[in-house]
């Protein structure tokens, strides 16, 4: 299929994207991460952009939290017609870009981790991943062929 | 090593190391149950704020409802044209209307926040007329209590007369709508309020006051948590449900700003929110990364 027909969308942090329907979908990753998941049969995928491992049970429930964020993906993933089976997972981010000594800091580490369990819980493989280190990464989800372009960046100002 | 071929400070030693190892278990098995019962507490609240907000919901919508439809109907009623008594009825249900789409407004943004499908639209704001229409909006509220809201603009930036900043006018509205409404509902009658704006290119300042009841320095923290309102009552004289500031903190996230309160009982309290201007973004109001970053290496394809 020719990339102009791709629906194009750029996943803010805190959100969630899934799509029936060819679409390439950028975001860019600090400490935060993105679980990429895809249903190789019916060619549809959904990515999530969460920024902190767990909900405190205090503010609003939103996919700002890892276990909310992995949770309503794979939901709206059956909602737009995937089989649970189908999923395979990709998982990215979760870098150090902020200088922590502290151990009880590492958000990336954290975040990483969750995925990681959450995933393994729901039964759902992670076929590829690339988390860690001191990078930040922007990558293109295409929904269609379940691809992800990755690249390293050294972002000034990263928020995310 | 055999038990019969150990002498009696061995075996002493190794049941020591095994109590020891056992102690240590129980200890951490003693911290997990602990942990278990923080998040189970944790859950319980959230859940019974959830049927309080259910049960809230009544109170707030419900009700309206019904005053607007027993007030359409008296208006159908009036009979000889009396305009004075129509008029009356209508700014009652103007005022309750008003209230419901407060309220439902809010509902839905926590929705749609909770969703992961609250996203932001940025664009060029004229803050200055944004902000006198939420004024506008809230003027009737504020003259029922005959409170005066003074709003005072300064700009540093090339342009004097306007403030055009880059941020979502939606989001900004929902904060502001919920502080203005806030510091009326807290305020003393024949009060004032204050909001105070300070914008440059790249940052804007906002700061709202009032006079009025104030938040407890316990309570404070708590005031963005979701379904939390200081009198968690249904019937208590202050309404609402407990979920306009966790709507504007989310909102605030969205934009990368940040709030700061300041309050004391009885003297009233002060919201100031700042948002810088959003980063990655060009003058074709769509996402663009700027030019300050570095890639390394190749693309990698997973």
């Amino acid at each position: 299929m020719d990339n102009n027909n791709f629906k194009e969308h750029f996943l803010f942090p805190s959100t969630i994207y899934t799509s029936n329907s060819p679409a390439i979908v950028k975001t860019v990753l600090g400490s935060c991460v993105s679980v990429c998941l895809w249903d190789a049969i019916n060619k549809c995928g959904g990515i999530n952009h969460y920024m902190l491992p767990f909900w405190n049970g205090k503010g609003l429930a939103s996919p700002k939290y890892g276990n909310i964020a992995i949770q309503k993906l794979i939901k709206e993933m059956i909602d737009i017609g995937c089989k649970r089976n189908n999923l395979i997972a990709k998982v990215f981010g979760g870098g150090e870009v902020i200088d922590v000594q502290s151990a009880s800091f590492q958000i990336g580490v954290r975040n990483s981790v969750i995925a990681h369990e959450i995933l393994r819980d729901e039964k759902i493989k992670i076929v590829s991943k690339s988390l860690g280190g001191k990078l930040g990464r922007k990558i293109q989800f295409n929904t269609f062929n379940g691809e992800v372009i990755m690249r390293y960046i050294k972002k000034i100002n990263c928020d995310m | 090593m055999k038990i019969d071929e150990m002498s009696d400070k061995e075996l002493l030693n190794e049941l020591e190391k095994r109590l020891r190892i056992k102690e240590a278990d129980n200890r951490e098995s003693a911290k997990l149950l602990k942990q278990l019962k923080e998040v189970n507490e944790k859950l319980n609240i959230s859940e019974a704020m959830k049927s309080h907000f259910i049960s809230n919901i009544t109170n707030e919508i419900v009700n309206p409802f019904t005053s607007i439809l027993g007030l359409s109907k008296n208006i159908l009623a009036i009979k000889d044209n009396d305009l004075k008594k129509a008029k009356q009825m209508a700014s009652l249900i103007f005022s309750e209307a008003f209230n419901l789409d407060f309220q439902l407004k809010n509902i839905f943004a926590a929705a749609k926040i909770e969703a992961g499908r609250f996203v932001p639209e940025f664009s060029q704001v004229d803050i200055n007329a944004l902000i006198k229409s939420i004024i506008n909006d809230y003027k009737y509220k504020a003259e029922q209590k005959q409170l005066n809201i003074e709003f005072k603009i300064t700009i540093n930036t090339q342009i004097k007369d306007k403030l055009i900043f880059i941020t979502d006018p939606e989001k900004l509205k929902i904060v502001l709508s919920n502080l203005i409404n806030n510091s009326i509902k807290y305020s003393n009658a024949t009060d004032k309020i204050k909001l105070e704006i300070t914008g440059t290119n790249e940052l804007l300042v906002i700061t709202i006051r009032d006079f009025g009841k104030g938040i407890q320095e316990k309570n404070i923290k708590d005031i963005f948590n979701r379904f939390t309102k200081e009198n968690m009552q249904i019937n208590s004289m202050i309404r609402g449900h407990g979920l306009g500031l966790s709507v504007v903190k989310a909102s605030l996230d969205i934009l990368n700003g940040t709030i700061d309160v300041t309050s004391k009982p009885g003297y009233g309290s002060k919201f100031v929110i700042s948002i810088p201007v959003p980063r990655n973004i060009d003058e074709s109001n769509t996402f663009a990364i700027d030019s300050n970053e570095i890639f390394f290496d190749d693309e990698e394809i997973f």
